[in-house]
């Protein structure tokens, strides 16, 4: 198999998209709480009825807890998990924990991207500044060492964490699946180099001079992306900048109970959207 | 301009007065209140400092005023952006001024607990987790943090779990002010709707407050600058702080 992936047919729906992703895969999801996030294709996943995920984002909420809601979760390996503005804890998230339903590998934000930088760098581990005096590392076996130059402090060290599929959420693509982003790239970088592969989904489908104009705004290479979907307002209820906010009403909607037919009623006020879409 | 604190006002501007002249400071996620601070000391203090957050924004100037302190408005009108992987790296190479950091428990030294009430293999509480902290506490030259609720429960002898070791500078709650002196927080200033005795009976850990007198009340300058930044006090409800009860049960 070639390194990169190169040809047409890369822009698939978003059914086509999902179903790509095996279960008991390990998925890095891009964007940060409530921002950017792969949001439609994290409920196609609930969709498809994958089982046994393993999600790694620094700062999961919103996905993290509708896919433990779901019960598709076997692992989660992240470092802060909220529902952030006046929201507060993932409850879906927090009773999975809780009730060891979900295997949680605790992370400080910097040491998941340390084990991210690993992979990305092709080294075994990365040392992570930091973590003096935390319960953290011995949670996870983590490991210190002395400089082996001789010059600074002992530092530890964070295992190589690579993802089998980085998911990301784009502003942009184009035909061959070059990838744009607007405002903060959170981690999506360093998850589409630390991972196997990356799927996407993008607000807009735009011509190859856009990207050949300003390449420096590229965040993803073509060759790197496996295929990608056009999913506006993909997001929801999340942010898009600067399409979209957040849908608070929506959000306050999902967290209003933890009832099946809440659930439902918001996975079915999505799909609409997504018709409209096909449509 | 009226002598008095509400219970917001006093995190929010407290949270304030520690930033410091051209230095570089950063607020983050799930954290409105040093949002906010830092919007405030822009608009209440006659000099400028560097402010950079986690929507990227370097000394932004948001539109309007997010209810997600992670919300990409924060980063409107910067000229770059400096992401999750630069603050976190510009915080562990020493160049981070100040950085405001959550926390659920806070101990004597200035430890922070994020992770779990209970033990963390069979938690009562799951908590959001390691989050900046257990990197940036330690590696920033001054982290502050604030709470919500002033009690035994929150600021203990012994914390359920150390996610974050390295000591905060400061720490704020509605009745007072503690910073980092000889290694461990001692109290500052006490909110004066409140007292001494009230600050002692309420706080888990001891603590040295020979040097501590109540808090100099808001200036009109720091008054008029949170208003603008919350002029119909949508926040300050939402924040939903009081003196003595917190509102929300949960820790």
């Amino acid at each position: 198999m070639a390194s990169g992936f190169k040809g047409k047919g890369k822009n698939v729906s978003l059914e086509e998209l999902v179903a790509k992703v095996p279960n008991g895969a390990s998925l890095a999801l891009g964007g940060s709480f409530l921002h950017r996030g792969p949001f439609a294709f994290v409920r196609e996943l609930i969709r498809q009825k994958k089982t046994q995920l393993e999600i790694i984002k620094q700062s999961p909420g919103y996905d993290i807890d509708i896919l433990c809601r779901a019960g598709i979760v076997k692992k989660v390996r992240a470092g802060i998990v909220a529902m952030e503005g006046n929201f507060g804890l993932a409850p879906s998230y927090r009773k999975a924990i809780e009730s060891k339903a979900v295997e949680l590998e605790e992370h400080a934000c910097a040491t998941l991207t340390a084990g991210l930088r690993a992979a990305a760098y092709g080294v075994p581990f990365q040392p992570c500044g930091g973590l003096q005096g935390s319960d953290i590392p011995n949670i996870n076996g983590w490991k210190r060492i002395d400089d082996p130059y001789g010059q600074g402090e002992p530092v530890w060290v964070i295992p190589a964490i690579s993802p089998d599929i980085a998911v990301i959420h784009a502003n942009e693509v184009d035909q061959q699946g070059n990838v744009r982003v607007y405002g903060t790239s959170h981690w999506d970088r360093i998850m589409s180099r630390s991972s196997k592969t990356v799927l996407v989904t993008a607000e807009k489908l735009v011509e190859d001079h856009i990207f050949t104009d300003q390449p420096e705004v590229t965040l993803i290479p073509y060759f790197m992306v496996e295929a990608f979907s056009i999913v506006p307002q993909g997001a929801w209820p999340g942010s898009c900048w600067p399409y979209y906010e957040i849908d608070y009403p929506a959000v306050e909607e999902y967290m209003s109970s933890l009832s099946q037919d809440v659930l439902d009623a918001h996975l079915k006020a999505a799909s609409e959207k997504l018709e409209l879409i096909n449509a | 301009m009226p002598n008095s604190w509400s219970p917001f006002s006093y995190i929010v501007t407290n949270l304030a007065r520690f930033i410091r002249p051209n230095e570089i400071t950063f607020s983050g996620v799930n954290s409105s209140m040093p949002m906010l601070a830092c919007l405030m000391a822009k608009r209440a203090y006659d000099w400028d400092y560097i402010y950079i957050n986690v929507a990227g924004g370097v000394d932004p100037e948001p539109s309007s005023i997010p209810l997600s302190s992670s919300d990409p408005v924060l980063a409107e009108n910067t000229a770059s952006i400096f992401d999750n992987e630069d603050f976190y790296d510009l915080c562990t190479r020493g160049r981070m001024d100040l950085t405001f950091l959550g926390a659920a428990q806070i101990d004597g030294e200035g430890s922070a607990n994020n992770s779990v009430i209970g033990n963390w293999h069979s938690p009562k509480v799951r908590l959001p987790g390691g989050g900046g902290g257990a990197v940036m506490l330690p590696t920033a030259k001054r982290a502050c943090t604030w709470r919500t609720e002033h009690s035994k429960r929150t600021l203990v002898d012994k914390l359920d779990f150390r996610t974050s070791w390295g000591g905060f500078h400061g720490v704020v709650t509605p009745i007072a002010v503690f910073i980092k002196r000889d290694g461990r927080l001692a109290l500052e200033s006490w909110n004066p709707e409140s007292s001494l005795e009230e600050v002692k009976e309420r706080t888990g850990f001891t603590f040295d407050a020979s040097q501590a007198k109540p808090t100099e009340y808001p200036t009109t300058a720091e008054i008029e600058a949170l208003r603008s930044l919350d002029p119909h006090g949508h926040f300050e409800r939402d924040a939903a702080v009081s003196i003595r009860i917190a509102a929300h049960a949960a820790p």
